[in-house]
Parts: C-alpha cells; sequence; structure tokens
C-alpha cells in the first residue's frame, strides 16, 4: 500500500515539473495533470476499499520519523480515506472535464489546480493545527487562482472578496492556533484534549472553531462565498461545492474532541439556520449559479449540524452524513458541470438540455436527490435525522429543517419546472463534447449506485419495496421503446404484480380494497394510453412510480415504508402533471403542497416515534393519550392529498391541467392516498384533543365546508376537467365528514365513498378525456349535441352524474341513505344539513355538465366527430359494470367494508338481512329500489317514444336569432357563464378567500427575502465585518453573555 | 459614521478576548514539553546546531514544504494573471544613470553570493532557504530597479525553480524510503554537530528551498515589471 | 509593574496592531489601503507569535560554543513559535503578493481602486 503521504509527493513534484512545460506542449501537461490525478485517486482509493474490505490497517504517516507531537503526523482512516478519494476523484474527472480549458490556458493554471487538490488532501489528513493553517492558506490561494480561471470584472472583484474574507479568517484561526499553542506547549489535535479545561484555553478553542465555521461560509457571514459560487466558472463552483466545503466540515468533524460538550447544540443550531435561511433566499434566486451557490451554502450548514451533533446522533451519524455527504457531491457537482454545458444562468435557457434526454434525465435525478426525494440518499438521511431529533424532543429543530426543506423544493422545483417548459425559440445552443459529458455521467451513475447502497442497506421488503423500485427503474432503463409497448408492458407488470401479491394480503379486506383501488385504477387508467403515437417518453416511469408508490402505502412494514411511498407517489404524479402543456405553474403548486404535506408527515412521524416507540401509525390500535398533536399533523397532511378546503388551491390547477389521459390517474386514483390516509389516522388514534377542542367535531366542520365549498366552486367553471376537479374537493368533503363522525356506520361511508368517487371519477375524467380528445377544447360552451357523435360516452357520463348526485337506483344513492342514518345517529344536523345542501349544488353543475356537452345544439366544427376511442370507453364501461353491480347488490361491497372497521368504533353497525339494509331507523333494499325504477322508466320511456313518433326534430335552422347576429356567438350558449345569478348572490361565499391567503403568503415571504437579501451588499469591507460579528455574536451566545 | 462605531464596538469585543488572554497566560518559567524535546534532542537526532532549522525542515518539514508550496502557488497565479501581451513595450524610461548601472553591477553577484551564503548555513546559523531566497531575490530586483528593461533569461528562472522543488519533494521521498519518515533528514551522515557538511539532508534542503524561493520570488518581481512595462 | 515583562509589551503591541490592521481593514475605501492594512494586521500576528516564545534571560536556540550541549532546555527560548513565524511571515507574503495583482488588475477594469465600486455581484 503506497503511503497516503504520496498523494502529496506525486502532487507536488507535478506542479513543480508542469512549471518546465513549454506554450507548446501544452496537451502533454494537460496529460500530465491528468495522470497525476489519476495516481492521487489510485492512492485515496486504494486506501478506501483496503480499509472497507479490512485488508489494511488504517494508519498514521509520521513524517520526518517522528512521533507527534514531535513531528507533523498524517492519518488515514476510513473518514479521510472517503473524504480524499472524493477529492481526487473529483480532481481527476474536473481536469477530464476542463479539458478544452486546460489546453489553452497557461501551465500555471495546470500547477494551481493541482496544487489546490493537495491542498484538500491535506486538510482532510493531518492532524497538526499549525499545518492545518498552512494548507488551509495553500486551498485559499490556489482556491483565488482559480477563481480567476475566467478573467472578468466580475470573477477577478469577487476573487479579490474572497481573499479580503479569507485573510480576516486565517487571522483568527492563527490567534487561536498559536494561544492553543501556549496553553497546551503542542499543536497536535490529539493532545489537546484538555485545552478547554484550562483557563482561558476555551478561547484558544472558540478562535480555531469559530475561524473553521467561518470558513464553512454559514449564514449570513458568507456574501464572499456567494459572489464567488456566482461568478466562478462552473467547473470552480463545483469544486467549492463539491470537495471545499466537505473538506472543511470534516476539520470541524476533527476538532469537536476539543470543543467543550455544551457547545455543540449551538453551533449546530447556527448550522440549521444556515440551511433554512439559505433555503430561503434562493427561492428569489434567478441566476443557476448563486442560486446553486445558496443551495450549496444551505447543504453545508446542514451538514455542520450533523458534524457538530456526532454524539447527539450516536450510531445513526455515519449514515446521516454520508447520505447528505454523498448526494450533495455528486448532484451538486453535476449539476454544476452542466451550468457549464448550458453555459447560461438563465433558466429559460436550461431547455436546451431537453435536446438531450439522458443529461436531462442525469439534471432530473440531480434536482431530486438534492431535494431530498426518494430513492436518493438525502431522503433517507433526512428521515433518520428527524427521527433522532425527535428522539431528543428537538423540535425547534425539526420545524427549522422542514421549513429549510420546503424552500428547498420549492426554488429546485421553480428551476425544473422551467428547464421543461422553457420555449423551444429561446434555447441556445448547448456544447456537449465527450469530455463534458464523461463526468456528469460517471456521476449521475454514482448517484444511482449509492441511492441502490442505502436502499438496500435499510433492508426493505422485497415484495412490496425492492419489487415496484425494480420495476420503475426497468422503465426508466426502456423508455426508448415505443409507447404502445412500454403501456402494455406496464399494464402487464401491474397484473402480474397484483397476482404476485393477492396471497400476501389475502384476507385483510382494507388492503384488498385501497390495493384494488390502485391497483385496478392504475392499469385501467393506462388503458387509453394506448392511443398516444410515438415513444411518449418520460411518461411510463413516471407513471410506474405513481402506482408503485401508491402499492406502497397500502402494506407498509414501516412508517418509513409508507413516507417513501408517499414521496415517490408524489413526485411520480408532479411529473405527470407537469408533463401538461400549461402546467408548470400547477405542477409547481402540487409540489409545494405535497411538499408541505409530505414535511407535516414527517413531524408527525417524529412526535409518533416520541409518543409511541418505532410502531407503524395504522397499527396502533386504540387511544393514543395525548396524541392530539399527532393526530393534526397527519390529519393536515392527508387532508393536503384530499384538498379540504383551504388546502385545495393546488387541485384544480394541477387535475386539470395534466394531460387529459392522464388526469384519471393522478386525481381519481391517486386522491384515495389521502383517503387511506385518513382512514387509517382514524381507526389507529380513538378521538383526540387538541387544546382541549374535539378534532373530529372541527374535522366534521372542515369537511362539511369542503363539500360546500368544492362544489360551489365547480358550478362556475366552464372548463370541463377544472369542473369535475372541484367536483373531487366537494367529494372529498363527503369522506372528511363521514370519516369525522367516528362511528361505524360513519367509516363505512367514508369507505364505501371513496370507492364510489374513484369509480365515477375515474370514469368522468375519463370521458371527459375522450370528449376533449375529439373536440380538442376544454371549455364546455364550446360543445353541445355531442350525444350524437358521442352516445357512449353520453350514457358513462350519464350514469357518472346519477351515482354522484346520490339519486337512486344507483349505487351513490345507498350512500345518501346511509348518511341520512348516520348524522341522525350522531346529531350533527346543522354539518349534516350543509352536506346534503351540497348535494343540492352538485346537481347544478353535473345538470350544466351533461347538458352544455351533450345536449343543446351541435356545433358546426363538431359535425364529422366520431365517438371517443375504443381503448377510452373499454375502461370506462368496465367502470358502469362495476356501478351497476354495486347498484343492485350493493352488500358485495358494504358486508366486506364493513369488518375493516374495528369493533372500538363507537355506533351502530349496518345490519344485512338477505338484501335488505337496516339500521334502527329503517331499512333499504337495492334489488327492489332498482327493480321499481327500471320498471317505471321503461314505462314511461316506452310512453315518450311512442309519443313523440311523428315529433319533427329541431335543427339549427329552425332556430332564427331574429335578425341578430350574436357579436360573440359562444356567450349564447347555454353554458357560457352559466348560474351568473348564482354567482352575484353567493359570490362572496365563495371569494377566492384560500387563494388569496395563499398568494399573501407567498408574496410576504417573496418581500422578506428580498428585504434579507440585501444584506449581502456586494462590498468585499462589508463582508469582512460580517465575519467578525458572526464570530462575536457566536462568542457572545457559546459564553452566556459573559465576555470572559 | 454609525457604521465605523460599529466596527470600533466589534474590534472592542475582539480586543477583549486578546486581553483576556493576557489575563489567564502565564509567561514560561520552563520550555514545555515539546519545545524542551527540541532543545535537548535536536543535536542528537537531527544534527543541527540551529534548533529552529531542525523544527523547520525537519521535525516541521511538511509545514514547510506547504510554504515552498504557497510561494509556488502564488507565484502562479501572478504569472497567469499578470499574463503579459507580446506587444511591444511602448514605455521607455530614461535611462539610470551610470552610479546605478555600476554599482548594481557589482552588487549583483555579492549579493547572490550572500544569499547563497545565508541559505547553505541556515542549519548552522540564523537563516535559511527562505531568507537567503529572499536575499537573493532582492539582487534581482536591484537589477530591475536599474534597468527595468532587462531581459530576463526567464526560462532559467523556472528551471531552477522547477528543478529545486522537485529535487526537494524527492529528498523528501528518499527520507521515507531511506529514513524513517517523509522529509526525514537522517538518511543522510548527520555528520559532526556545527560544520557545513552536518545535519544530513538539511543543508541540501535549504539550499533548494533557497534557490526555489530565490527564483520564485524573482519571477514574482519580474511580472509585474513586465505589467509595469506594458501599461 | 509584573505586568511590564517584555513579553507582555510585545504582546500588546501586537493585539494593538492587529486591531489597528483590521480596523484599517474595515475601514479604509482604498484598496491598496486596505492591503496595507493587512500587513499591519498580519505584523501583529507575527509580533504576538514571536513574544510568546519569549523567556527571559534565554538565548536563541542555536547551538554554540557559549550554549554547549547539555541542559539546552533550559537555556534555550521556545524554537517552536520561532519556526511558526517564518512560516506565517512566508504565507502573508504570498497572500499580499496575490492581493496586490488582483488590486492590479481591479484597477485595470475599472480605473478606480474605490473598494465600492466592485460590487457587481450581491444579493
Amino acid at each position: 500500500m503506497v503511503s497516503p503521504v504520496h498523494i502529496v509527493s506525486i502532487g507536488l513534484i507535478t506542479a513543480f515539473l508542469l512549471g518546465l512545460g513549454k506554450k507548446s506542449q501544452q496537451s502533454i501537461l494537460v496529460l500530465v495533470l491528468l495522470i497525476a490525478t489519476a495516481a492521487m485517486t489510485m492512492i485515496s482509493g486504494s486506501w478506501l476499499i483496503g480499509i472497507m474490505t479490512g485488508s489494511v490497517q488504517p494508519t498514521d504517516v509520521f513524517t520526518a520519523g517522528f512521533k507527534p507531537p514531535f513531528a507533523i503526523n498524517l492519518r488515514m482512516t476510513m473518514d479521510e480515506a472517503v473524504l480524499t478519494t472524493m477529492v481526487n476523484l473529483f480532481g481527476f474527472l474536473t481536469v477530464i472535464y476542463l479539458f478544452d480549458v486546460l489546453k489553452n490556458a497557461g501551465k500555471h493554471l495546470l500547477s494551481i489546480i493541482v496544487v489546490f487538490l493537495i491542498g484538500l488532501n491535506v486538510i482532510v489528513m493531518t492532524r497538526d493545527l499549525f499545518n492545518l493553517f498552512v494548507f488551509l492558506e495553500i486551498t485559499s490561494i490556489a482556491t483565488a487562482g482559480l477563481m480567476i480561471m475566467i478573467q472578468d470584472s466580475k470573477s477577478i472583484s469577487a476573487g479579490f472578496k474572497f481573499l479580503i474574507a479569507s485573510s480576516v479568517i486565517s487571522g483568527i484561526l492563527l490567534i487561536g492556533i498559536i494561544f492553543a499553542y501556549s496553553y497546551i506547549g503542542n499543536l497536535n489535535i490529539d493532545f489537546m484534549s484538555n485545552l478547554s479545561l484550562i483557563k482561558g484555553g476555551s478561547v484558544a478553542v472558540f478562535l480555531v472553531l469559530s475561524a473553521i465555521i467561518l470558513e464553512s461560509k454559514q449564514f449570513p457571514a458568507n456574501g464572499w462565498a456567494l459572489d464567488m459560487y456566482e461568478s466562478a466558472h462552473p467547473a470552480i463552483g463545483s469544486a467549492l461545492s463539491a470537495v471545499s466545503a466537505p473538506a472543511v466540515l470534516f476539520v470541524i468533524y476533527k476538532l469537536m474532541p476539543i470543543v467543550p460538550e455544551s457547545w455543540h447544540s449551538l453551533i449546530g443550531l447556527f448550522g440549521l439556520i444556515t440551511f433554512t435561511f439559505s433555503n430561503f433566499l434562493a427561492t428569489r434566486q434567478g441566476n443557476i449559479r448563486r442560486m446553486l451557490g445558496y443551495s450549496s451554502i444551505a447543504q453545508g450548514g446542514l451538514m455542520l449540524t450533523v458534524v457538530s451533533m456526532s454524539t447527539f446522533f450516536g450510531n445513526s451519524f455515519w449514515f446521516i452524513i454520508l447520505g447528505f455527504l454523498l448526494t450533495n457531491f455528486f448532484a451538486k457537482a453535476g449539476l454544476f458541470w452542466l451550468n457549464g454545458m448550458v453555459n447560461s444562468d438563465d433558466q429559460n435557457k436550461w431547455g436546451v438540455l431537453r435536446k438531450r434526454p439522458v443529461l436531462f434525465f442525469l439534471f432530473g435525478a440531480f434536482v431530486v436527490a438534492i431535494a431530498g426525494l426518494p430513492p436518493f440518499p438525502t431522503f433517507f438521511a433526512k428521515w433518520e435525522m428527524i427521527m433522532q431529533l425527535a428522539n431528543g424532543n428537538g423540535w425547534g429543530w425539526i420545524v427549522l429543517i422542514l421549513l429549510g426543506s420546503i424552500f428547498e423544493i420549492s426554488f429546485l422545483f421553480k428551476w425544473f419546472g422551467r428547464v421543461f417548459h422553457a420555449e423551444e425559440e429561446k434555447i441556445n445552443d448547448i456544447r456537449t463534447p465527450w469530455f463534458k459529458q464523461v463526468p456528469v455521467l460517471l456521476f449521475g451513475a454514482a448517484l444511482l449506485a449509492t441511492s441502490y447502497y442505502f436502499v438496500e442497506y435499510l433492508n426493505f421488503d422485497v415484495l412490496f419495496v425492492m419489487l415496484p423500485l425494480l420495476i420503475v427503474t426497468v422503465f426508466f432503463a426502456i423508455d426508448f421503446l415505443p409507447a404502445f409497448v412500454k403501456n402494455l408492458l406496464l399494464i402487464a407488470s401491474l397484473t402480474i404484480y397484483g397476482y404476485l401479491i393477492y396471497p400476501e394480503i389475502d384476507g385483510n379486506v382494507m388492503q384488498l380494497v385501497f390495493m384494488g383501488v390502485f391497483l385496478v385504477g392504475g392499469i385501467l387508467t393506462l388503458i387509453p394510453g394506448f392511443t398516444q403515437k410515438g415513444t411518449r417518453a418520460g411518461f411510463y416511469p413516471f407513471a410506474a412510480m405513481t402506482i408503485f408508490g401508491l402499492i406502497m402505502l397500502v402494506n407498509p412494514a414501516d412508517n418509513l415504508t409508507f413516507f417513501m411511498g408517499w414521496e415517490q407517489m408524489a413526485l411520480g404524479s408532479y411529473i405527470l402533471i407537469l408533463r401538461g402543456k400549461k402546467a408548470e405553474r400547477p405542477a409547481q403548486q402540487y409540489m409545494l403542497f405535497s411538499a408541505g404535506g409530505a414535511y407535516l408527515m414527517l413531524a408527525a412521524f417524529g412526535l409518533l416515534l416520541h409518543f409511541a416507540g418505532d410502531t407503524f401509525f395504522g397499527h396502533l390500535n386504540g387511544m393514543l393519550p395525548g396524541g392530539g398533536v399527532v393526530f393534526v399533523l397527519f390529519a393536515l397532511a392527508f387532508m393536503l392529498k384530499a384538498a379540504a378546503i383551504g388546502l385545495h388551491i393546488w387541485l384544480p390547477g394541477a387535475y386539470s391541467e395534466a394531460e387529459d389521459d392522464a388526469t384519471p390517474l393522478v386525481s381519481g386514483v391517486l386522491i384515495n392516498s389521502g383517503v387511506l390516509g385518513l382512514f387509517w389516522i382514524a381507526t389507529a388514534f380513538g378521538p383526540q384533543q387538541l387544546f382541549g377542542y374535539d378534532i373530529y367535531q372541527i374535522m366534521g366542520w372542515v369537511g362539511a365546508i369542503t363539500a360546500i365549498g368544492g362544489n360551489m366552486l365547480a358550478i362556475y367553471e366552464e372548463d370541463m376537467k377544472r369542473l369535475i376537479a372541484y367536483s373531487s374537493v366537494g367529494a372529498m368533503g363527503y369522506i372528511i365528514f363521514a370519516l369525522s363522525m367516528n362511528s361505524k356506520l360513519g367509516l363505512l361511508i367514508a369507505l364505501y365513498y371513496m370507492v364510489l368517487h374513484f369509480i365515477y371519477k375515474t370514469m368522468l375524467f375519463m370521458s371527459a378525456a375522450g370528449v376533449i380528445y375529439r373536440t380538442k377544447t376544454r371549455n364546455m360552451y364550446e360543445m353541445g349535441g355531442l350525444i350524437k357523435s358521442m352516445p357512449w360516452s353520453f350514457i358513462v357520463v350519464l350514469i357518472g352524474i346519477i351515482t354522484l348526485a346520490g339519486m337512486p337506483p344507483l349505487a351513490g344513492f345507498a350512500g345518501k341513505w346511509m348518511f341520512y342514518n348516520a348524522v341522525v345517529m350522531k346529531g350533527w344536523y346543522l354539518q349534516g344539513t350543509m352536506v346534503f345542501f351540497s348535494g343540492i349544488v352538485a346537481f347544478l353543475y353535473l345538470y350544466k355538465l351533461i347538458a352544455s356537452v351533450f345536449l343543446g345544439q351541435l356545433k358546426d366544427n363538431h359535425r364529422k366527430l366520431k365517438e371517443a376511442p375504443f381503448v377510452y370507453l373499454l375502461p370506462q364501461f368496465i367502470f358502469v359494470i362495476a356501478i351497476m353491480v354495486l347498484s343492485v347488490f350493493p352488500q358485495v361491497l358494504l358486508e366486506p367494508l364493513a369488518t375493516i372497521i374495528p369493533d372500538r368504533i363507537p355506533g351502530e353497525a349496518l345490519h344485512w338481512d338477505g338484501k335488505l339494509a337496516m339500521t334502527s331507523f329503517g331499512y333499504w333494499n337495492a334489488f327492489s329500489v332498482m327493480s321499481v325504477v327500471i320498471v317505471m322508466f321503461a314505462v314511461i320511456f316506452g310512453w315518450l317514444v311512442y309519443h313523440s313518433r311523428k315529433a319533427q326534430k329541431v335543427k339549427q335552422f329552425n332556430i332564427v336569432f331574429a335578425a341578430e347576429r350574436p357579436f360573440r356567438p359562444e356567450t349564447t350558449h347555454v353554458s357560457y357563464n352559466m348560474f351568473a345569478g348564482y354567482k352575484k348572490a353567493l359570490g362572496w361565499l365563495m371569494t377566492p378567500l384560500a387563494t388569496r391567503f395563499w398568494t399573501g403568503v407567498s408574496d410576504w415571504s417573496m418581500a422578506i427575502a428580498d428585504k434579507m437579501r440585501s444584506w449581502y451588499t456586494g462590498n468585499g469591507q462589508t463582508y469582512a465585518m460580517h465575519l467578525l460579528l458572526y464570530a462575536f455574536v457566536l462568542y457572545l451566545l457559546i459564553s452566556g453573555g459573559k465576555i470572559l | 459614521m454609525y457604521k465605523n462605531m460599529f466596527i470600533i464596538v466589534l474590534l472592542a469585543g475582539l480586543g477583549i478576548l486578546l486581553g483576556s488572554f493576557l489575563l489567564t497566560h502565564h509567561a514560561n518559567k520552563a520550555l514545555p514539553e515539546l519545545p524542551a524535546y527540541y532543545a535537548d534532542k535536536t543535536a542528537s537526532e537531527v544534527g543541527a546546531a540551529n534548533v529552529v532549522t531542525a523544527v523547520i525542515v525537519t521535525y516541521r518539514g511538511f509545514d514547510t514544504l506547504g510554504e515552498v508550496t504557497i510561494l509556488f502557488v502564488a507565484a502562479s497565479l501572478i504569472a497567469m494573471f499578470l499574463k503579459t501581451s507580446k506587444a511591444p513595450k511602448d514605455r521607455h524610461p530614461r535611462p539610470s544613470s551610470v552610479i546605478l548601472s555600476t554599482a548594481q553591477k557589482l552588487l549583483f553577484p555579492l549579493i547572490v553570493l550572500f544569499g547563497v551564503y545565508v541559505f547553505t548555513n541556515g542549519h548552522l546559523t540564523p537563516g535559511g532557504g527562505f531568507q537567503g531566497g529572499a536575499v537573493i531575490a532582492t539582487g534581482f530586483l536591484l537589477l530591475l530597479m536599474a534597468n527595468p528593461q532587462a531581459e530576463f533569461k526567464h526560462g532559467l528562472l523556472n528551471f531552477i525553480e522547477s528543478i529545486s522543488g522537485t529535487s526537494y519533494v524527492i529528498i523528501g521521498i528518499l527520507g521515507a524510503i531511506l529514513g524513517l519518515g517523509f522529509l526525514d533528514n537522517r538518511f543522510m551522515s548527520l555528520g559532526e554537530l556545527g560544520t557545513l557538511f552536518s545535519a544530513g539532508a538539511i543543508p541540501v534542503i535549504y539550499s533548494l528551498i533557497g534557490l526555489k524561493v530565490g527564483a520564485e520570488l524573482s519571477n514574482i518581481l519580474h511580472h509585474l515589471n513586465e505589467v509595469q512595462n506594458e501599461a | 509593574m509584573e505586568y511590564l515583562t517584555l513579553q507582555n509589551i510585545g504582546l500588546v503591541t501586537g493585539f494593538l496592531l492587529i486591531l489597528i490592521g483590521l480596523y484599517g481593514a474595515l475601514t479604509q475605501k482604498n484598496i491598496l489601503r486596505i492591503i496595507v492594512a493587512f500587513t499591519i494586521f498580519d505584523a501583529g500576528l507575527n509580533l504576538v507569535i514571536v513574544a510568546l516564545s519569549y523567556i527571559k534571560g534565554r538565548v536563541a536556540p542555536i547551538i554554540d560554543q557559549t550554549t554547549g550541549i547539555t541542559n539546552l532546555s533550559e537555556k534555550f527560548v521556545d524554537p517552536v513559535p520561532q519556526a511558526l513565524v517564518l512560516t506565517s511571515i512566508v504565507i502573508g507574503v504570498g497572500v499580499t503578493g496575490v492581493m496586490l495583482t488582483f488590486a492590479l488588475r481591479m484597477f485595470k477594469t475599472r480605473q478606480s481602486l474605490d473598494i465600492n465600486d466592485f460590487k457587481e455581484t450581491k444579493w
């Protein structure tokens, strides 16, 4: 094994010898540099592998042959091996990436690069404080040299700001080191453990520590670093983020043993503040490099927290820090490199990435990895971190992390969405020579491999997690195939998967029901996809991700699995929504609300761990004393997905702007995940109180208001899909209301409605998709009279709205009948009345839907329309059959559903006597209702047909416009501004309070962020003052206000 | 104005922190273990009469390698940053007086010689590679002051710089192979304490450092001069 | 009187230089003056380091006829800070040189040496 000191010696010899090179030999010099960095990588890499496999023992290198503290020693253990390998590998790839630049630059730049790497290597390995100082200075000067790789005025002045900052920092560090030496008599970290115990020694420790903390660019004393990120060549920004920052953080890790225990959490808190606020300020950044800078600094802050609290995190420390470290390393470097290829800091110009599918995919992977979504390591690291913090009652910390995370999601996905939708004409050209692609591809692959190892390490269930992940991965791999092949494959794999897991969940009705909804729903909603031509690139992997994410929710082994499924489903559906033509903003909103819900849930999981230990929340079985907060957090999270009023504003946009044939999946199927969660907490927690209020009571009101509000909003919609989308809000209101009645009947209604809503909503959306597929418009006033050309679609919509309205004889009526019973039993008359009233409101928009689309006059341009394609109709009719069966034999569904509800839920259950459903209030027989209705219908229909046989059909030319041609013909359409009167009368009720509230939140936070970031004046001197101020404040807090 | 007041307050805080050191720090009556070890063992272990040199070149030799690297990287940066165009120089300063140019010619070799003396005797007397190198660079400074237009053989300087730097590292590696560790001076005979050829590799290392530092500093001066000529 | 030792005088002077240097670096607007302020700051640091090695009544750590070769640890001042200060000085030289070069180039781009003129990246 080659001694680690030769990383340095090889590097230095190279650096010195490069000076001999001549201008004409530049290519050879670059090659020499490449070989040197490769050799350095191999040395550190061989140590890494050796130590990992146990074939080599960690070692100390004594320079000059004297034992420490008499001479400087370098250490090589697992930690150093990981970091030096990262540094050197990164250096190697940077040389490749910069091949074109280096070939034309002088030899000096080559030397500076290799010295930069040496500096970082020694910073990581050395155990001597003064030696650390020397090599920090080397790295600083080398960094200044790299800053001016592009010599424009921006980077030069940023470099100068950096020099000022680093002079101040190194001054503080040097004073600290000298003080330390004078107190303890040596300079080796390993011999300083008593330093802080000596009178005055803690000042020395503080000075050293604060200098390194400042070097790690903590908010708000980091203006210089931001300016560097913004103006440096992307490859250099990448180096600052991917290797400089971790090396400095490692120094802090090395220092922790000499730092008094009582300081640890304060430093951690400072790191967390950096995380939250840097992400917050990043939300206002338009400049990509600066935004990445903010993000890098934020990640550095988070890692500082973990590092400074390594004793607190105990056994989880390695898992957490590696998760953050590796993700940030691969993903941030990759993003900076991509920046160099796109060669623009303007988000709009990044659309060019779409021309390179592989790079675009990796871009997405990097963004998602940094955002901390599964299956990337940050996701698991964040989870573990929150759980550990919850264990130690760190609620404030959790709030900061989650806030920071939501900001992070906000700007990352705003960027992603922009790249996804940036207009073609604004796109500049992309240069992707092989040497620029190779590093990105390698790091992308490494990121995926790391994720694999993290998932593997966590030992997930093979059938319910690993297999789905595998299938999703396969769909990424086969994305080049034609759409219909992939569609077929996905349907097939879902079917086979269902067959595989059926034995696992057989007997558990609840799981069967939800699995049925998700699997069958998934399969059926995919069928219309057969009309798609081409490859439909990027759809199937995410459709698979969404559906399998949902499936993971059904039988999770633990909370983590559930949360992972949840996040995966959110991510997949986000992309499905984003694919819509005008979906950029709605998708962004969807992502933000999803993430908000997910983080509430994460907080809830943390609290749950604290209250109830490591059990899955659905298996709590009863009372959780004092669990009100947990319950509320969960309820909020699930109601976000179920779009309770106030939390619903993402829904109409997201559902309506998604691709038409994807809407049924992301709405009808996916929304049930919220119901699943709500049902679980309703059965698992029992009644809960918060500040003395009964939570169910509140939820009941929320449900009632949601029912009315959703339906009210629906009636004014001109847009077919938005109308159906709003009606989902209303339906969810029913379900929330039913759940919160907390009675056997209530829960039964909720489940029944869930299934029913799934069926009719999916059906309606599909039939809408069919209509839109033919008419090419979503505006209902541009349609009309389609009953002739699209009779089958008409039948589906008719059956759908009858079910929705809860009219006999269809299955919706059963729900309504039980509803009366449950409300009367519960005694919630006022809320109950509201819900009933919302049913009446529903008639209004249902009428509008069917009348304006299918009845009335056929539009001229629709004369030649055909019925919707067969693949659209097929799943719709499967659903129609399901509704018919349920209408006649509701007990087929209701009886098994009733078995799910635990006995401890109060209230009377539904009894069955053959086909007779009974409660103490009455009975109802679906079969006879159906028979009666059919007979009546047949009689009346027959009579009508008989009497109208001679009636003349009214055609358009039978109508006279009274010699007046309307200015805009569409305004004469019955559904144009239908119900305007209602709007006048009741408009105040539904002024977009929620929208206004959320817009306000967004405006305010933007204004605050703008105010805050004006702190970064751009003046190097001010930045230097920030450094001193930061150290000053840190000292006051650490010493508790005492100066000495 | 408020800003300056604020800065004064901040610095006062720092001053108090520094002042606390005066209160808690006790002047050493005896050397702590580490320097005592150096004082007592240098003669026998390293063989250098100048203990400071022993600390610099051997015990903390890795730092010194770092120092050399710092100068190197600074010089590289300056060279890269001040890369001059090959445009003809349009500055024609008045030629320096005969006294100056003659004195410069006379002094230059002496200064270089003195520099060499300082670094070759670094292990015996105060001085060493950095000091010697700096002295040599003053010779070049004088040269440039006397004749700003002087054509420099900076190829030679580069060559000296590269070779001496590389040799330094190689000697370090030899220390690791033949001796006990990287930069160990003891793979060469320690000789008799107090003589020129003593202290193992220290005189060699210090000479190389002297050459390298001299070349580097001269190079920096050269580059600054070039830029000045251009402006 | 017991505080008025040579060492303490050195330390206090060094501290004052440090503070003066920092004050200059934070208040001067001219880039060259800022750089000068940093060299003062450096000088202060170096003075502190050297002052720490001082022990009253002892000699420089160089072995010669007057010191003999025994009991040297009772005769020498601390050699370590002297070694450190050399490194610190060299680093100071390097950094100052680099800063001056930056100043030169900054002046070339803007014809100005006012630090307030170099704020194109901010927020």
